[in-house]
């Protein structure tokens, strides 16, 4: 068995990215293959046996997939039956209340993804502080979990009240189902979502048992189509924590799955970031529907713990990329006050723009930049598509530019900066929540329309440094690659912070540590090749919100715990809200461990570069000038490692296109990084 | 105005939506108050220098549409002393519109020495000094009894703290630390805000700003103008009776509303509402009046960031002096939330037959059981204020939800987990309350029934309560009415005592006292007999319906099919022919 290549299989909505590494070479291929829905197996290996090796040589592929959030999203998935605690069937499809927009009078929830005749109750109870108050009756469970059966339902969730702080009864119900009912798959809350708020947990339990087969079904397809061409090495699949799993776990907990395409190029961003030296890294990535942000700050990924997804929500671990309707298929529209909207609204990869030329009639981002003259007509994708200016002008034309009064250039013009701004506003809005000052970040610009925005936005933001990764557009296949594998475990449990709880506290703790290592020892890892990162989310008494600590490997006795951790608590909560008592009360809440089995990073290396320089130019409209600027239009690839561009000019490849402003400079660095820098003197915007 | 600012205006316009959205954030996560991060009593605004409201961020909504009354007070009192740096104080509720636990805290900001702008916050506080621990007093009889009074004191003068005014609040509140840190939050918001409008300002001057969000106004003014226009001209009224006002059983407390369109306008009447009252459900004028905008801005344009052009078109008869609905200082208004929702409820039901597709029917009144304990050797003090969802009213096309108050917005419920843990409480079950929901083609949201045992001596009991002899759950066009909720102790014992009106501190109970709360439900819309019979039988498996009430209210015969419900069509089309 050879162990030359690496590969990454970054599965989207429309394309899957194929990202190989020889790592005897350090040379890294590209390839994409349509994603076809009833055929993701063998489109994967499809694109697999593109490349020009032979799959026994491949140690290891990394893959992100969309498989669960498309089933979340369409609804599509198993008929799935509940148990729960006698007097709480209704939590599920009674959520947590609350309408937004508040004055939306007529808003409604979803529906509950199981129907009250198939939320069934037993009688059981469990305290606060885990204590049985009534034993679980396992005759009851039998009767309900034949009812559901006999109703169809095929696959069970189970969600006890308390079950975090004990999960005996859970356990118990799913051994006594699983005598009865081998087969059917079971789902149980503190085995997917161990944290307190009962609708929360429900929901995601259900939501997991929801997705389940369907992935299932999936990896396995995946996993025997691979077995066909003699791959059998593993196969890591994306969470959406940014750490790998394997087929089994990913089977097992999809709901993890969810956000493993994004994570991939926050993970990406991190490893690029790491050997380049930046410390604070807003990430950008931008599609054709989405512009999709995260945060790392100081050298850490930022996380949450909960998301949702159609409205329903979802605890666990995820980087936390907020996501907002702009990305070069964005629509751009008027609204009732003839207001000039762009998004959320796309014409997507069908019918796309109208410049694509493939029926789209109501004009896009990407047809405002053909007009400003961004891109190349005739040399769309380094000339694999013709795009139809006058199309995209009379479209611009018709919808914005003659209800509003203005010229095509200045509808154009406005749909760009609408869009630009409303993605600035958002990194504003997500920098303040964590009390983090933007200007103090350097841009990571990646995805097909990463390079467009990236000088308008950080000016808007006055962030002074720019990145447009090599291969901006298949950078989050890449980022997948330097994925490790990462097992989280968490338990909620509120206690007083100090010398009383010390002993209990790093009694959970040590258990946590042993459930995480022994999860990533199961990968096949040595414990001394396991890394683990302990946290407590702590608040003062009284509080609701929590901030996340984590425990240095050396503050593991009770005494270097409590007084370290209490001095980190206070200092960030002084950074983020301005304020913070020495000696206040502090609460635990939540403890996380998580163990990470360390893959090595794939190296960077240096572009290919072709060495004629052929610069042609072109009329750009930049900011609020009335005649275009001439400006340089140069092939990625002749930009040699060192050598700078002045803005403006117009940077073009395959994949996408990368605008440098006036006053902007750009220089490729020794791994064909672009680095983009404001001249200090320009304030941007006028 | 050069055509192209129409795309500057836009710009300028998203950035104050999310300027109030980052003061928000800050508040939020800045605040020590319960109310403010969890149950979101508060409410962010920003304004022009002449007090228009330019964005905001609710929260509650009504905080917002009075807060630029109170700003307009503020100008007249200091004139042209404002300052660069000063952060005023305003809970007079005569100013401010709501109860005097509403704290308004605002900036004027300025840019190279010109004034361009205020903004601010409401915010309910932990405590304020009146009769009862953190305000909702329900028996005062006029202002002074419910706390300290602040008329656009400066907080802070020019940057400096004004020492002696914090000082005076702390001797006045039980709680504070707790103030102290709310008010902290809440001049955060205002820095935060006002560090933001300035750059705004100088990246593309102060005129532009100010013009674009004129501008901005004027457009939403001729939208909402060209809204109106398009329904159909008419006069159209509904009243609504309270229950009473807290303190005196005997009088009338009626609330009445006329709504006229007569082309691009809508104009209010209150007349025939009832006198002030003696107890606290007075509302005063500026919330009066923007409630009612507020509703309309919703009705019509539910999804626009708000600004003031929402409210130009409204217009208003003189309000009755010394009712209900325009009370005089020192009129007590601690429980000034009941005529919101009314107000609210009867705005919708002058509409329902104007523009049914975006009108719920009638909704159930706020309901609530608030826990209080003093501290003894095992527990700590403690309060639990479990404000609790109910029914909705339904839509013309679909069922209503069970949620929060159509008034309170996004509130979200305590978690059975997180009250456990906090407080020695234990909640036995928590389930829809069915039987409260009102029929209909489409059914009302149902109310919530959630049973609790006290797991600690001396609980005493609030019950919150109103409208339970003349709904605000009125079903529409046919549909019945939601029915009101309650409050029973110890409802599995030999003796239940059940509560059907508003109650002040009941017990101290003793340990294991149980008591179970129900909310009412909300409003059916048409016929039941026109419901969908699939739905009936839907209906009937979850529980939701028995198999009598599908035949006798809805028409819809069910028989049971080896194990499960099916129509009868021949029977059910004969209980239909009746």
């Amino acid at each position: 068995m050879g162990n030359r290549y690496r590969v990454a299989v970054d599965m989207g909505g429309t394309f899957t990215d194929f990202v190989v590494v020889d790592t005897d070479t350090g040379k890294i291929k590209i390839e994409k293959v349509a994603s076809i829905p009833d055929q993701l197996p063998t489109q994967f290996v499809k694109g697999l046996n593109s490349f020009d090796l032979n799959p026994r040589d491949v140690t290891q592929i990394f893959h992100g997939m969309t498989v669960a959030v498309n089933a979340l999203v369409q609804e599509v998935g198993a008929k799935v039956g509940l148990i729960t605690t006698k007097g709480f069937r209704d939590v599920l499809e009674m959520g947590r209340g609350g309408r937004k927009p508040v004055y939306n009078f007529t808003a409604r929830g979803p529906e509950p993804v199981v129907a009250r005749q198939f939320r069934r109750e037993v009688d059981e109870r469990m305290t606060f502080d885990g204590k049985v108050l009534k034993q679980l009756d396992l005759e009851q469970v039998d009767r309900e979990v034949d009812f559901l059966v006999s109703s169809g339902v095929d696959a069970v969730a189970i969600t006890f009240i308390h079950a975090y702080a004990n999960p005996l009864h859970e356990e118990q119900a799913r051994q006594q189902i699983a005598r009865r009912y081998p087969d059917l798959p079971v789902s149980v809350s503190h085995d997917i979502a161990p944290e307190w708020r009962e609708y929360e947990r429900t929901s995601t339990t259900v939501l997991n048992a929801f997705v389940k087969p369907v992935v299932k079904d999936y990896l396995t397809g995946v996993e025997q189509e691979l077995a066909k061409v003699n791959y059998t090495n593993s196969i890591a699949v994306m969470q959406s924590n940014g750490g790998a799993a394997d087929l089994h776990t990913a089977s097992e907990k999809p709901i993890r799955t969810l956000m493993s395409g994004p994570a991939g190029g926050v993970i990406g961003a991190k490893a690029l970031c790491d050997q380049l030296g930046y410390q604070n890294i807003i990430c950008t990535d931008v599609g054709g529907t989405t512009y999709d942000v995260a945060i790392i700050d100081d050298g850490r990924v930022l996380e949450r713990s909960q998301t949702e997804i159609a409205s329903r929500p979802i605890l666990a671990s995820q980087i936390d990329v907020v996501s907002i309707g702009a990305g070069g298929g964005s629509i751009a529209w008027l609204d009732h006050r003839n207001g000039l909207q762009v998004g959320p609204r796309s014409a997507g990869a069908s019918p796309g723009p109208v410049c694509f030329g493939n029926g789209g009639t109501e004009p896009t981002i990407t047809d405002a930049q053909l007009v400003l003259g961004c891109f190349d007509p005739e040399y769309f994708l380094g000339g694999r598509m013709i795009l139809d200016l006058s199309a995209a002008e009379s479209a611009i034309r018709k919808k914005i530019a003659t209800p509003l009064g203005i010229s095509v250039m200045e509808a154009a013009r406005g749909i760009v900066s609408i869009a630009e701004t409303n993605m600035a506003n958002t990194i504003r809005t997500k920098t303040v929540q964590r009390g983090l000052d933007p200007r103090e970040f350097v841009i990571l610009a990646y995805g097909g329309g990463g390079g467009v925005f990236a000088c308008a936005v950080a000016e808007e933001l006055q962030v002074p440094t720019v990145i447009v990764p090599s291969s901006p557009a298949t950078f989050s296949a890449w980022g997948i690659l330097a994925a490790d594998y990462v097992e989280d475990r968490v338990r909620t449990k509120v206690q007083v912070f100090d010398e009383t709880s010390a002993s209990q506290i790093q009694a959970m703790l040590s258990e946590l540590t042993s459930e995480a290592v022994g999860a990533i020892e199961e990968y096949g890892f040595e414990r001394s090749d396991i890394d683990l990162l302990r946290r407590f989310d702590l608040r003062y008494r009284n509080q609701e919100y929590t901030i996340s600590i984590e425990l240095a490997a050396q503050w593991l006795d009770s005494e270097a715990m409590l007084k370290n951790v209490r001095a980190d608590f206070v200092e960030s909560h002084r950074k983020l809200y301005g304020h913070g008592s020495a000696d206040a009360d502090i609460e635990l809440v939540s403890i996380r461990c998580r163990a990470v089995g360390k893959i090595p990073t794939p190296t960077l290396t240096a572009p290919e570069h072709i060495e004629s320089q052929k610069i042609r130019h072109r009329g750009v409209y930049f900011g609020s000038s009335d005649k275009p600027i001439q400006t340089a239009v140069l092939d990625r690839h002749t930009i040699g490692v060192d050598e700078s561009v002045a803005g403006p000019a117009i940077v073009e490849e395959w994949t996408t296109t990368t605008i440098i402003k006036p006053g902007w400079n750009c220089r490729c660095d020794e791994f064909g990084n672009l680095i983009l820098t404001q001249s200090p003197i320009s304030s941007g915007g006028h | 105005m050069n055509n192209t600012d129409v795309v500057l205006n836009e710009i300028i316009r998203n950035r104050f939506v999310s300027i109030a959205d980052e003061m928000a954030t800050t508040l939020v996560r800045t605040a020590y108050n319960p109310l403010l991060y969890e149950v979101q009593d508060f409410s962010i605004t920003v304004m022009s220098p002449t007090g228009d409201m330019w964005s905001e961020m609710p929260g509650v909504m009504v905080f917002s549409q009075a807060f630029p009354h109170a700003v307009r007070q503020g100008i007249k009192r200091w004139g042209d002393n404002l300052s660069d740096g000063d952060v005023l104080i305003v809970n007079d509720p005569f100013e401010t519109g709501t109860h005097i636990s509403d704290t308004n805290v605002y900036m004027p900001v300025f840019h190279e020495g010109e004034l361009v702008a205020f903004c601010g916050s409401a915010a309910h506080w932990a405590d304020v000094g009146g009769k009862i621990p953190g305000g909702w007093c329900p028996d005062t009889t006029d202002t002074y009894q419910e706390g300290l009074c602040f008329r656009h004191q400066k907080l802070i003068e020019r940057g400096v703290i004004n020492e002696a005014l914090w000082d005076l609040i702390d001797c006045n509140v039980r709680v504070p630390t707790i103030v102290r840190g709310d008010l902290e939050a809440q001049v955060a918001a205002c820095r935060q805000g006002s560090i933001r409008i300035r750059e705004l300002c100088e990246k593309y001057g102060r005129e532009v700003v100010d013009r674009a969000m004129s501008a901005v106004i004027e457009q939403t003014h001729t939208a909402m103008s060209k809204a109106i226009s398009a329904l159909p001209n008419g006069t159209h009224s509904a009243s609504i009776r309270m229950d009473f006002d807290g303190i005196n059983r005997d009088g009338d407390f009626l609330v009445c509303l006329k709504t006229t369109i007569q082309d691009d306008s809508i104009r209010f009447s209150l007349d025939g509402t009832s006198p002030v009252a003696m107890g606290p459900i007075n509302l005063p004028a500026p919330c009066t009046k923007g409630i009612l905008a507020s509703s309309i801005k919703g009705i019509l344009m539910p999804l626009d960031p708000c600004n003031a052009g929402h409210a130009m078109c409204i217009e208003y008869d003189d309000l009755p002096k010394d009712s209900l609905v325009n009370p005089s200082w020192p009129a007590p208004t601690d429980s000034y939330g009941y005529i919101v929702g009314c107000l609210m409820e009867l705005t919708f039901r002058c509409l329902a037959d104007v523009v049914p597709d975006k009108i719920p029917a009638g909704c159930y009144m706020l309901t609530g059981a608030f826990l209080g304990k003093e501290s003894d050797d095992e527990n700590e003090s403690t309060v639990v204020s479990d404000a609790l969802h109910g029914g909705n009213g339904a839509l013309f096309n679909d069922d209503g939800v069970t949620n929060q108050l159509v008034g309170n917005g996004d509130l979200p419920n305590n978690p059975v987990e997180v009250l456990e843990t906090r407080h020695p409480i234990r909640v036995e079950s928590l389930e829809f309350a069915t039987d409260m929901a009102g029929h209909g083609a489409h059914r009302g949201g149902f109310g919530v029934r959630k049973k609790v045992t006290m797991l600690a001596d001396d609980f005493s009991l609030n019950f919150v309560i109103e409208n339970t002899k003349d709904t605000s759950a009125a079903g529409v066009q046919g549909g019945g009415d939601g029915k009101p909720g309650n409050l029973t102790i110890n409802p599995d014992s030999n003796n239940p005592i059940v509560y059907r009106e508003r109650q002040g501190a009941l017990g101290p109970y003793p340990k294991n006292t149980v008591y179970e709360v129900v909310t009412g439900g909300g409003g059916g819309w048409g016929n039941p007999y026109e419901r969908d019979t699939h739905a009936v039988l839907k209906d009937v498996s979850n529980d939701f319906l028995t198999v009598e009430q599908a035949a006798e209210t809805y028409g819809v015969s069910l028989i049971k099919k080896a194990g499960t419900w099916a129509i009868d069509a021949q029977a059910t089309s004969l209980l239909r022919a009746k």
